[in-house]
């Protein structure tokens, strides 16, 4: 059913809101959502802070790295493709970080350029490797992660450094006293991809990660969308090193290592199809703030720090399971 | 990565794939070896100790678990899935294999217990991936996840206890002037070899790989390659897992994550498609091997980690533009005239 709509968006360009909205619902993004509200309700009862402006802003400053990360990740998963370079950017960017802090806001604007510039090269160099040159994604991705993690090394052979005050003060705090700043920039990272989402490339992307052969023989150009997708997710990955600098405050060269696995654990829990051509990155961002949200409600519920990863393992296979069963009985309701 | 098999769909009738994919397998597989050796020869360059014949059988050695994990790893790769749990299954093979040694009398009853019980949780992956159309990424990551959490749980963080005696003959000991794990690994990879190519099971997982639902029609029950695929490659993991811990005489909770990603590397260098159906367990072994002495070679030159990582990646990076699939394609076609 979602395949359908899919074709249909396709091939009207700019097709109207409510076959998003119902495309949200049926490819899990809603789905998500849903359990994203559980499980700050069942935090919030066994943690009443959660509910206080710093609660909140504490959960955003957690979530955002990996909501922006995964949101990268999910250009490239879209587009039928893996990305493993996630872990050499956010590492790269972290250090880069940590080893030049230039403080002031200029200082901050000259960070988040170096970091998107890291990201998009190397997003750049996956792009040429797998759309230009069609090596298999995940083999080439490997290897400029592991180049990215060793200039990382080159850059801080240990944790250390620190990242300039004005950046990890600033960007941590809630603007007019409520609203979390992290938060503000996940949503600059939402609204950019609802505009994308509307642009002939965007849907080259889905094309091509639906049905390659499809897609060439209708006149869309492959290499580019690919490019685009790899060079979309390098950027978005130097972001999310950024903000994952801004919350730790120091640097490491592994710091981007936790991200490679939790990355896609956010893409395919967020509704986005890992065999390519289905989902969107809002999914994947609240797919994101869902595993970070479950690391604390484990905590504030008790459980015995041995034992979480059984739990969140559990949560993982369970909420896939939720997610297809909830929207296949949504897609049988449309058609009915 | 997907056009292969599309641009062959489209061909004119005239039906020389299965001849064409035979011969451009064994000139990558060729192709992969060639590299390793070349790989082994310039090491001399970079310091004379190394190139020998002790080094080559350290090579293999060292190469020797990455061979036994990966052959689990293109299974459900060539079934169209993937399996991330191999590095908590090495794990557990390698913690349960040294906890229970002393605790169940004969390490004869702990091998075959422990290797049931990491075929019972691959079998498990596949109940999800199957009846539950989980995703195989997410399945066997949580898997992982889980069977982590347990190991960390059950040892409560420190692993205690010697590898069977089994392990430490294979591992250490050596026949006449072969070292034992040398001759493990050729029967080894001859076995498997002949399992995914040459018999009608092997032949299943080509066919539910390239192609499921076509598989069913022609009759195959589809559930039980793929279970089967899942269940080796989490026994192979286990089995892995009590050759590091022979190799290294104790277990760690973490011994198995270096394993993960170069498991999918080797069988990806060795040319099988990531998305299944295609694939060779011969280039698989040349995959383990280039990787291997990679790592080695690497470690030699006198060069500060960061700098021999990034080397490393690079030469991944090359060893595939070397590798692909078209220029193989290309030599096939000027051979064939």
């Amino acid at each position: 059913m979602s395949a359908n709509l899919d074709v249909a968006a396709a091939n009207a360009p700019g097709s109207n809101l409510g076959i998003a909205i119902r495309r949200g619902l049926t490819d899990g993004a809603g789905v998500v959502a849903i359990l994203y509200i559980i499980l700050f309700a069942l935090y919030a009862l066994w943690d009443p802070s959660a509910l206080t402006v710093s609660g909140v802003t504490n959960l955003s400053n957690n979530a955002a790295p990996l909501a922006i990360a995964a949101a990268g990740e999910s250009l490239v998963v879209i587009s039928k493709g893996f990305d493993l370079s996630v872990a050499g950017i956010v590492s790269l960017s972290n250090v880069l970080m940590a080893t030049y802090p230039v403080e002031g806001p200029g200082g901050a604007l000259v960070s988040l350029m170096i970091c998107l510039g890291v990201g998009g090269a190397i997003g750049a160099l996956n792009g040429l490797l797998v759309a230009v040159l069609r090596l298999q994604s995940i083999a080439a991705t490997l290897g400029t992660m592991i180049m990215g993690q060793g200039l990382a090394l080159v850059i801080m052979d240990a944790p250390g450094g620190t990242i300039a005050d004005w950046v990890s003060y600033t960007l941590t705090d809630v603007l007019f006293g409520i609203i979390p700043i992290s938060g503000l920039i996940m949503l600059a990272v939402v609204a950019l991809w609802l505009v994308f989402r509307r642009t002939d490339t965007c849907m080259g992307i889905f094309a091509v990660g639906a049905d390659e052969t499809a897609a060439s023989l209708s006149g869309i150009s492959v290499v580019r969308a690919r490019f685009t997708a790899f060079v979309g997710a390098g950027l978005l990955y130097g972001l999310a090193g950024f903000m994952l600098s801004v919350q730790t405050a120091t640097g490491n060269p592994s710091a981007g290592t936790p991200f490679l696995m939790l990355a896609f654990a956010a893409v395919a829990l967020g509704g986005v199809s890992l065999t390519g051509g289905r989902g969107s990155l809002v999914g994947a961002v609240i797919g994101a703030a869902t595993l970070m949200l479950l690391q604390k409600v484990l905590f504030s519920g008790g459980v015995s720090s041995f034992y979480t990863g059984i739990f969140q393992g559990a949560v993982m296979v369970l909420a896939i399971v939720f997610g297809s069963v909830i929207s296949r009985l949504a897609s049988t309701g449309a058609r009915a | 990565m997907t056009s292969a098999r599309p641009s062959a769909a489209l061909q004119p009738p005239a039906d020389t794939r299965r001849i064409g994919r035979i011969r451009s397998e064994t000139i990558s597989t060729a192709a992969i070896f060639a590299l390793a050796i070349i790989l082994i020869l310039a090491s001399r360059f970079v310091s004379p100790a190394l190139g020998s014949w002790d080094q080559v059988d350290t090579i293999i050695t060292l190469a020797s678990f990455l061979i036994v994990v990966a052959f689990g790893q293109g299974l459900v790769i060539l079934v169209g899935g993937l399996d991330l749990s191999i590095a908590s299954m090495i794990t557990l093979g390698g913690v349960l294999a040294t906890t229970w040694n002393s605790s169940f009398g004969s390490e004869w009853v702990v091998i075959p217990a422990v290797l049931i019980l990491c075929a019972c949780i691959g079998a498990l992956n596949a109940v999800g991936v199957i009846w539950l159309s989980i995703p195989p990424f997410i399945m066997t990551m949580a898997m992982g996840i889980i069977v982590a959490s347990a190991a960390l749980g059950y040892t409560s963080g420190t692993p205690r206890g010697a590898s069977p005696e089994a392990f430490l003959a294979l591992m250490k000991g050596s026949v006449g002037p072969v070292s034992a794990v040398l001759i493990f690994v050729v029967i080894f990879a001859l076995l498997a070899r002949a399992l995914q190519s040459a018999t009608a099971f092997g032949r299943r997982l080509y066919a539910v790989g390239a192609n499921r639902e076509a598989a069913r029609i022609a009759g195959v029950a589809t559930w039980r390659p793929i279970m089967a695929a899942y269940a080796i490659s989490a026994v192979c993991a286990g089995f892995a897992g009590m050759m590091l811990v022979g190799y290294a005489n104790g277990a760690t909770l973490r011994m198995g994550d270096s394993y993960l990603l170069p498991s999918i590397a080797s069988v990806v260098i060795g040319g099988s498609s990531i998305l299944g159906g295609r694939g060779s367990f011969a280039a698989t072994v040349g995959g383990a091997i280039l990787l291997t002495t990679l790592g080695t070679v690497i470690s030699a030159l006198g060069m500060d980690q960061g700098w021999r990582t990034v080397i490393e990646g690079a030469i991944i990076v090359g060893a595939l533009l070397l590798l692909r699939e078209d220029l193989i394609a290309r030599l096939r076609n000027r051979s064939a005239g």
